[in-house]
């Protein structure tokens, strides 16, 4: 209930921010440049079936996105953690290809891929398959060795070192990774969307409507924001089920 | 019968090998116990890493009843400094990880001993959940799971406050009288490898290299504690680890 009331608060005094600016900005230029959130809010409501189109959308493809980086940099990061030999052949690849900035790629990802879902997907993929590699393999390798010692002394195959310590230890911080994925996902969704001339979606949305109808835009700003919070949110809830270990303290005996 | 035969072990590779554990060569027979003392980091933990088949010897044999060991056995069970508790199992299933490793694991009823040690209502909770000495009390729990021949322990009481390590000592006794297992003991303190050792081997700094061995029969009873014998070879063992 507390945390509840302490969500209400922080999104009001966000919404009172937000207001203050607008009305600053506005008074400034002497015109309606900035719309306020009541503004962009009421556009919610009257483009409701629209943006829930291109809020379904973007949703599908980000979460697309982040379920193909995961599923193939996850695997990855954690193996060349974990194997020497792996880690001295990928390493390098990894610090040379890591700081390239994605965004290049993407003319030439419309070229490979056209003007669909399919490059946006591809795009915001991209972009996060490195922050989950890295981030997993850091956590693979700085597993404590008592945990894999104490498997392996029971008898554990390397399959089930991986399956009982490796994947269990590092999920806590791959996870985290996700969470920062998500902010970095809709940035470079937003990218891919408005690069794709007219396509569904709500960085498309925002672009369409960001010079004539403003206070429309914003409301699909409004649903980027809320998209954001959603995936935050099923991530924490995701964390709390699979690494239910780590919320637990110690109890004495009833 | 354990027989460890003239064993060098080393690690690392290249010019960074370093000698762990040179020319050290012991026998202890079945249901007996055997202490190892040295100083911190002398290279008695790579040995028993070596018993339990983690690691594999420069040179020499170490064999249990006569086949050699190269892998991790299943009549060998290792208790770890920390316990080696996974964090993200529940106790029960920390207790049961062989089996669930292995599915055709011989149980010694795993509920069984749990409750002997007294976690049976624990059972549901994570590591996290237990103080330190229920926490050793899941390690031994798993260890005992697979009902081993032979167990063998790093340090597993360190960190434990004296009269939480007293009890738990009481308890390794005991289990050794009920189990009638070989146990190994690796330890730097006094008065543990005093009390549970029946034969103690003490240990140069590194590499480790037998430097005395002392016979402490009497050894067995929880009151050995009260026994002037325990404070005799309290003072043998200080006076070998001086030397």
């Amino acid at each position: 209930m507390k945390r509840v009331i302490t969500y209400v608060i922080s999104i009001a005094a966000l919404l009172f921010a937000w207001e203050m600016a607008s009305i600053a900005v506005n008074v400034i230029n002497h015109a309606l440049i900035l719309p306020g959130p009541f503004d962009a809010l009421s556009q919610v409501v009257k483009n409701a079936a629209e943006l829930q189109r291109n809020f379904m959308a973007s949703a599908w493809r980000l979460i697309l996105a982040i379920a193909i980086s995961l599923a193939t940099a996850m695997p990855l990061g954690l193996a060349i953690g974990r194997e020497p030999t792996l880690d001295r052949f990928f390493s390098p690849i990894i610090y040379i290809t890591y700081p390239i900035p994605q965004v290049a790629l993407i003319l030439f990802l419309f070229v490979v891929f056209g003007t669909g879902s399919a490059t946006k997907v591809a795009m915001v993929a991209l972009a996060l398959f490195f922050q989950i590699l890295v981030s997993a393999r850091g956590a693979a390798k700085n597993i404590d060795e008592e945990y894999v010692i104490s498997v392996l002394s029971a008898g554990a195959t390397r399959w089930q070192v991986y399956r009982h310590v490796v994947l269990p230890a590092s999920l806590p911080q791959i996870l985290t990774s996700v969470r920062v994925s998500i902010g970095l996902g809709i940035a470079f969704l937003y990218i891919a969307e408005t690069r794709a001339a007219l396509g569904i979606g709500l960085g498309s949305f925002i672009n369409k409507h960001m010079l004539f109808s403003r206070d429309r835009a914003f409301a699909g700003i409004v649903a980027m924001a809320v998209l954001g919070l959603l995936l935050y949110i099923a991530v924490d809830v995701i964390e709390r089920i699979l690494c239910r270990w780590k919320y637990v303290k110690r109890r004495p005996l009833k | 019968m354990i027989d460890v035969d003239a064993v060098t072990i080393d690690y690392g590779h290249g010019e960074q090998t370093v000698r762990a554990v040179e020319d050290v060569s012991f026998r202890l027979e079945k249901g007996k116990s055997l202490a190892l003392i040295g100083p911190s980091g002398c290279g008695k933990t790579s040995l028993l890493f070596a018993l339990a088949g983690l690691l594999h010897p420069r040179s020499g044999i170490i064999g249990i009843d006569g086949e050699e060991v190269n892998t991790p056995r299943r009549d060998v069970a290792l208790i770890l400094q920390n316990a080696g508790l996974l964090p993200w199992k529940t106790v029960w299933q920390n207790a049961n990880l062989a089996l669930l490793l292995n599915g055709d694991f011989p149980q010694q009823n795993a509920a069984e001993v749990l409750a002997h040690l007294g976690l049976d209502n624990v059972m549901t909770r994570f590591p996290a959940e237990l103080s330190e000495g229920m926490k050793r009390r899941v390690g031994i729990a798993r260890a005992l799971s697979t009902a081993p021949s032979v167990l063998l322990m790093d340090e597993p009481l360190a960190s434990l406050d004296t009269l939480t390590r007293e009890k738990i000592q009481d308890l390794f006794l005991n289990l050794w009288h009920e189990h009638e297992f070989s146990m190994i003991l690796v330890t730097h303190n006094i008065e543990e490898a005093a009390f549970l050792g029946q034969r103690i081997i003490v240990f140069t700094d590194r590499p480790a290299q037998i430097s005395a061995t002392i016979d402490n029969p009497q050894m067995g009873s929880i009151d050995f504690r009260q026994n002037p014998t325990f404070h005799g070879v309290m003072s043998q063992l200080r006076e070998a680890l001086e030397a």
